[in-house]
């Protein structure tokens, strides 16, 4: 009777089934698990560690004119923890209810952003779709604890410069209505006059 | 905003090409995108969740499955015009 579930979500739920929450998150299975998913969405997979066990996985997708700035589309792997005794279902079970509601701790924050990023791009290369920049899908870990030992060394690495990222998509939030938040980041404004102000 | 950053105007065509109507603001906590916006390099704050509470960090934290794979073709748009511009 149920009906078929969309290959998308059943990723989603193994993503939400790996135990990353701090402060010990299984970081090796994850690890594994985007190198797998990477792969079978055609991209090419490296892993660059920000400090030893702290690895940030990088999935790349050519471009057309791979010399132009890129597309970063960023995700953290990281989870906050939990109060087991106060959810209705296990956190990390990914229990799917009858109204097709997917319970677990990431579900908003954000392992589902990082695995839309994969499969939208899975699916537009089965349609055979080219893109002119190159995409980098970035999973970094430990930005629920600041990021000092995730994106913020990250971005100081020979590695980091290499991807040559133009323009970068990370995490919003929910909205409650019919509709989406958007949090912008061309005030960059912002972070001169802060500096400015400091000194 | 408008006009003035091809970023800008590849991600709101593509919103405005799926229907996503956006609700702009600041984002209240600070996130990795600083780290990269520090760098120079401009990010927005997108995950495609509408009709859902925020429970991040919360209990009973949960995403329905029709928002999850509405949210995968809202990207297929962005991400295509982003990749293009
Ligand atoms: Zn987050």
């Amino acid at each position: 009777m149920a009906a078929k579930e969309d290959p998308a979500v059943t990723h989603f739920r193994e993503y939400i089934r790996i135990n990353t929450m701090q402060p010990n998150p299984d970081y090796v299975s994850c690890t594994a698990w985007l190198r797998i998913r990477g792969e079978a969405a055609g991209g090419e997979v490296e892993v660059v560690e920000t400090f030893p066990g702290k690895p940030v996985v990088v999935i790349s997708f050519p471009g057309t004119r791979p010399e132009l700035g890129t597309l970063l589309l960023n995700s953290h792997t990281d989870v906050v923890p939990v109060f087991p005794e106060h959810w209705k279902y296990e956190p990390f079970s990914a229990h799917k209810d009858s109204e097709g509601n997917i319970y677990g701790r990431g579900t908003q924050d954000m392992k589902c952003v990082g695995i839309q990023y994969l499969e939208a791009i899975h699916r537009m290369k089965k349609q055979g779709k080219t893109f002119t920049r190159t995409i980098h899908l970035t999973f970094v870990p430990d930005e629920e604890i600041g990021g000092e030992t995730g994106m913020q060394e990250f971005v100081k690495m020979p590695e980091f410069k290499k991807l040559n990222a133009a323009f970068a998509l990370d995490e919003g939030y929910a909205n409650p209505t019919d509709k989406f938040s958007l949090f912008y980041g061309e005030r960059c404004v912002w972070w001169v006059m802060v500096k400015c102000t400091g000194q | 905003e408008d006009g003035q950053c091809p970023w800008w105007d590849a991600f709101a065509k593509a919103c405005a090409d799926e229907n996503v109507c956006l609700e702009k603001t600041v984002f209240p906590a600070a996130t990795d995108s600083k780290y990269l916006r520090i760098k120079g390099i401009p990010a927005l704050g997108f995950s495609p969740m509408n009709h859902t509470p925020i429970l991040l960090h919360d209990h009973n934290e949960y995403l329905n499955e029709n928002i999850f794979l509405r949210g995968i073709d809202i990207y297929c748009t962005i991400i295509s015009g982003l990749a293009n511009v």
